[in-house]
């Protein structure tokens, strides 16, 4: 009994020991700690990711041969459709060109697109961050836009060897400015994500929107970025206004729950938008170098 | 272990039974008290002891409403609000950070040996510190320019006060917020799209400095972003005058209790810095314009910190205000008004005033120089309070300026002449090169003479001559009589009570005009000390010389009345399609039809071949009236450029008056100068004055 005793309250001490050295230990080693321990965890990710690529494979592979045909002409009707929309990119393409050519126009890339698979979701955060299978070593840099298509995924918040994390448009901790279609005078509005209840849906919030704004009718008003930040290039999607909560006053102005465009929950490949140059944002980031 | 022997546990003596009922009663009544007591609180005072407690632990926090807009009378905005989004530090999140700083300071001071360390003073510095480290961060994002740049360590300099462009932490300001508003978070940034300059850093409207925070400042920690309303003026400095403009106010709209089904009045309230009208329409429609007030309800922290919002209630906006302004009309006359300017290139000071002839309703009431509301109606800078002061830019000229008439006086000379039948429509008088009047020989404008001249063509060519014998004639009391039944001596525009609507107010404009105007006659003049009237002083008001002191609007109104046939004009800036033309004090101008048409033919002629040719519009015949009066400014004599009428000829809609004051260097004269600045107000107004048929107001 005693020696029962005796070991419980060693095991307390030696629990309060490693709490102790944990605080006092100074902070670049805890990161350390932290980045070895992501690292650590990395191959791990690396390697559950590429199981589901290959369970996907064969679940994919096992389909008959009716399925697969009936896929093959799907495919086939959106290959003719996609090859007249592809036609008509050429020819915008060319007219770009030629204009471009006639008012010697020549504007930089601004940014590199790093195609990315998704590894896992954070599952500290079911909802709001994901983390993807490229890193520092493919030139990811934090604050970088994540896209998928048109649409804007989040926003990488930390970038580790062979992974990064990626805040979605729904994390707390994303925030950008947007412009409402149907609004003639581009004012800005807010986005941000929302702070989700226990096994509640994530939501993002539109918020500023200025009273005299109305939905055009018919259909929701897509909401999308400005372009004006320094982070998110111009006239990506976001996500459209949620007409049921659209309209609540807040202060001096309305605002709306953001319904996102695509299913967050389904994500597999992304794109990593990694800004040619470093923005101000960007160095804040890395928060020890201002202190 | 020895058990006691002694085995009584009640007493057994009367005496001890007494003294144990003694001490049950004792504890008995002590019990009731504490039970009634505590039923009293819970009963009786739970109501009041409840407010005292929420009053301690909570607090109410107003938020300012956005005010109405203003509009002119075809709905265009004239005064709009916009979105404004301020950085501030949540002052509680910072207190660890201060303190840190300020172990940080005291070691310093320690190690330095000092005497004797100023804690208050070194909590302050730390404090400074702490939030000039989060505004460099702030303006490292904002700024544009910090494309590549690394932040430099904070190692900010005190500064006493703000520096240009907000970039330094303002130490008056915190030291205020402390004292009055700690609970609140402290402003670093007022206007992130125009930091503390009013001038937006990048070249776009300055979105770009307020997007490029939201989207890389980090979102967590103690800076938040927080929007508000902030009052906008679209057009700049047209109309500023009429418009007025708004400053900051620490009396909010307190409707709170009136509208919360809690009561908050016994509960500490702080608020945020509301606006209110300064002048114009701001000022005087204040009780229209602004809303009701938001309201939050926040429990504290024992150190006075707002810690959670437990209620909360939005702000309703103020309901606005339509002008009878049309902004067409404004900007024309405004744009016309800037090209007159003195040899050194400086703005002339003037006025131009259009107003519809059957309602008053003022279309246009431009005054040079001027302002931009704009600036005014955030943080402003003492350097441009001092640019309007210098400039003159805070009189209204066309409601305030008082002015000599001139010539454009030669009308109720006429009229007054006509109506006491010293001379009719149709006399020729013989008007040479001067008039003699006692021993002093009173000039005509043309050295030769005009010969024989009527009532027609004296209005055309301004014969002076023929003004000095009818106002001899008529005499100085029915001359200044003629005039104040035009009202030339009634203060206008003010908030007067019609009986009509009920005892109501019925408030045409919105300021004060002025009160120094000045109808003069025998008696004025000797009340100024200035001797007995004589003949001279009579021939010099004929032409509205010597003492004659109006404004431009009440010249515009003189105008519409004689367009109308009537003697007064009450004007309006309030636009409201149901005025029935009704004029306070208006009376028929007293002539008979062939008179009166004399009269309005004579002001036609004086545009289409007269003074005011130069003003000739093809297409649009109207009736006019020029006017050059001689002032001084600084011992030197200068010329004022009058131009007053009404159009169309037939008809007509709408009357002017467009007044410039002539410098001592510059060549001003009433048609040369003002005419064109009539033209062009007449050229914006005839198109749209499809809208405005005559025949549907009722015109003769």
């Amino acid at each position: 009994m005693d020696q029962n005793r005796q070991g419980a309250r060693a095991s307390y001490v030696a629990l309060a020991i490693f709490v102790a050295a944990w605080i006092l230990l100074p902070s670049a080693v805890r990161r350390f700690n932290r980045e070895a321990f992501a690292e650590f965890q990395a191959p791990a990710l690396h390697l559950l990711g590429k199981s589901r690529d290959l369970a996907t494979f064969w679940e994919k592979k096992s389909r008959s041969t009716e399925e697969l045909a009936a896929a093959g002409r799907d495919l086939a009707r959106i290959n003719a459709a996609l090859e007249i929309k592809l036609n008509a990119m050429d020819d915008v393409r060319r007219e770009n060109i030629r204009l471009r050519e006639i008012t010697r126009y020549n504007v930089p890339a601004e940014y590199l697109s790093v195609v990315a698979r998704v590894a896992s979701r954070d599952s500290s955060s079911w909802w709001q961050r994901i983390v993807i299978r490229k890193g520092r070593n493919d030139g990811i840099r934090p604050g970088a836009p994540v896209v998928f298509g048109n649409t804007v995924v989040g926003r990488v918040t930390a970038v580790h060897l062979t992974t990064s994390e990626v805040d979605l448009v729904t994390s707390p901790g994303f925030r950008c400015t947007a412009y409402l279609e149907g609004d003639d005078q581009n004012r800005i509005v807010l986005v941000n994500g929302v702070a989700a209840p226990s096994l509640g849906a994530a939501k993002a919030r539109v918020s500023v929107i200025p009273h005299d704004y109305s939905m055009p009718a018919g259909q929701p008003a897509r909401v999308y970025t400005t372009g004006m930040g320094g982070v998110f290039p111009s006239r990506l999607t976001l996500g459209y206004l949620d007409g049921g909560t659209y309209s609540t006053q807040v202060g001096n102005f309305k605002e709306s729950l953001l319904l996102p465009s695509r299913d967050l929950y389904n994500l597999q490949e992304v794109s990593v938008l990694v800004p040619l140059h470093q923005n101000p944002g960007e160095a804040l980031m890395q928060g020890d170098q201002f202190q | 272990m020895k058990e006691s022997s002694d085995t009584r546990v009640l007493p057994s003596t009367p005496v001890e039974k007494l003294r144990l009922y003694g001490v049950f009663f004792f504890f008995a009544v002590g019990f009731l008290y504490v039970l009634f007591g505590l039923g009293y609180r819970q009963l009786v005072q739970s109501t009041d002891l409840k407010e005292q407690s929420d009053s301690q632990s909570r607090r109410v926090v107003l938020r300012p409403p956005a005010r109405g807009r203003i509009y002119d009378r075809n709905g265009f905005p004239l005064v709009d609000n916009r979105a404004r989004w301020s950085v501030k530090a949540d002052l509680a999140s910072l207190q660890k950070e201060f303190r840190a700083e300020y172990v940080r300071l005291l070691n310093a001071e320690k190690a330095r040996e000092a005497v004797q360390v100023d804690r208050e003073k070194l909590m302050e510095d730390a404090r400074v510190r702490v939030l000039q480290g989060w505004l460099n961060k702030v303006w490292f994002v904002i700024d544009e320019t910090n494309r590549t740049t690394k932040l430099r360590k904070p190692t900010a300099k005190l500064a006493a006060v703000n520096a240009p462009g907000e970039r330094q932490v303002n130490i008056e300001e915190l030291r205020k917020h402390l004292r009055e508003r700690r609970a609140l978070p402290f402003t670093l940034v007022h206007d992130l799209a125009f930091p503390g300059t009013g001038q937006a850093l990048t070249a776009d409207d300055g979105t770009k400095s307020v997007a490029r925070f939201i989207e890389q400042f980090p979102v967590e920690g103690p800076i938040r972003l927080e929007s508000d309303i902030v009052r906008t003026y679209p057009f700049g400095a047209m109309a500023a005058h009429v418009l007025g403009y708004v400053k900051d106010t620490d009396s909010l709209p307190d409707n709170v209790d009136d509208i919360s089904e809690i009561r908050l009045e016994s509960m500490q309230k702080l608020h945020y810095t509301g606006k209110t009208g300064a002048a114009g329409v701001e000022l005087s429609y204040n009780h229209v314009l602004s809303g009701l007030s938001g309201w939050e309800l926040w429990s504290k922290t024992s150190s006075g910190y707002n810690q959670t919002r437990l209620k909360y209630s939005a702000p309703v906006q103020g309901s606005s205000v339509m002008l009878s302004l049309d902004y067409r009309v404004q900007q024309a006359a405004e744009s016309a008004l800037a090209k007159l300017k003195d040899p050194q290139g400086k703005l002339l000071p003037a006025a131009a005033v259009m107003l519809d002839v059957h309602t008053g309703e003022i279309l246009s009431l431009a005054s040079q120089p001027s302002f931009d509301p704009n600036r005014l109606a955030d943080r402003v800078s003492s350097d441009y309070y001092d640019e309007i002061e210098k400039a003159g830019g805070w009189l209204n000229r066309s409601t305030q300026g008082l002015y000599a008439p001139g010539s454009t006086f030669k009308v109720i000379t006429a009229t007054a002449g006509m109506r006491k039948r010293v001379v009719d429509w149709d006399d020729a008088l013989d008007c040479g090169a001067f008039f003699r009047v006692g021993n002093r020989d009173f000039p005509e404008h043309e050295p030769v003479g005009f010969g024989e001249v009527n009532l027609d063509k004296m209005l055309a060519i301004s014969c002076n001559v023929w003004n000095y014998q009818v106002g001899l004639r008529t005499g100085v009391e029915a001359l200044a009589a003629e005039a104040r039944r035009f009202g030339l001596d009634t203060p206008l525009l003010q908030t007067v009570s019609d009986v009509e609507t009920g005892g109501q107010p019925m408030t045409e404009l919105p300021y004060a005009v002025s009160r120094g105007l000045v109808v003069p006659d025998r008696e004025y003049k000797h009340r100024i000390g200035a001797g007995a009237w004589n003949d001279g002083d009579t021939a010099n008001m004929s032409i509205g010389q010597g003492y004659l002191l109006t404004t431009p609007l009440h010249m515009a109104c003189v105008a519409a009345s004689i367009a109308r046939g009537e003697t007064r004009t009450t004007p309006s800036i309030i636009h409201d399609v149901s005025r029935d033309g009704r004029h306070v004090g208006a009376q028929p101008i007293g002539l008979n039809p062939a008179q009166l048409e004399a009269l309005r033919g004579g002001m036609v002629r004086c545009v289409e071949e007269g003074t005011a040719r130069i003003a000739r519009i093809p297409g649009l015949p109207y009736a006019g009236k020029t006017g050059t009066a001689e002032y001084f400014k600084k011992g030197e004599k200068a010329h004022l450029a009058w131009m007053i009428g009404f159009a169309p000829a037939e008809n007509p809609v709408v009357a002017f008056a467009v007044l410039v004051e002539g410098q001592v260097d510059t060549n001003t004269w009433g048609g040369k100068t003002a005419g064109p600045v009539a033209k062009e107000m007449l050229e914006a107004w005839w198109p749209t004055a499809v809208k405005l048929p005559a025949e549907d107001k009722g015109a003769r």
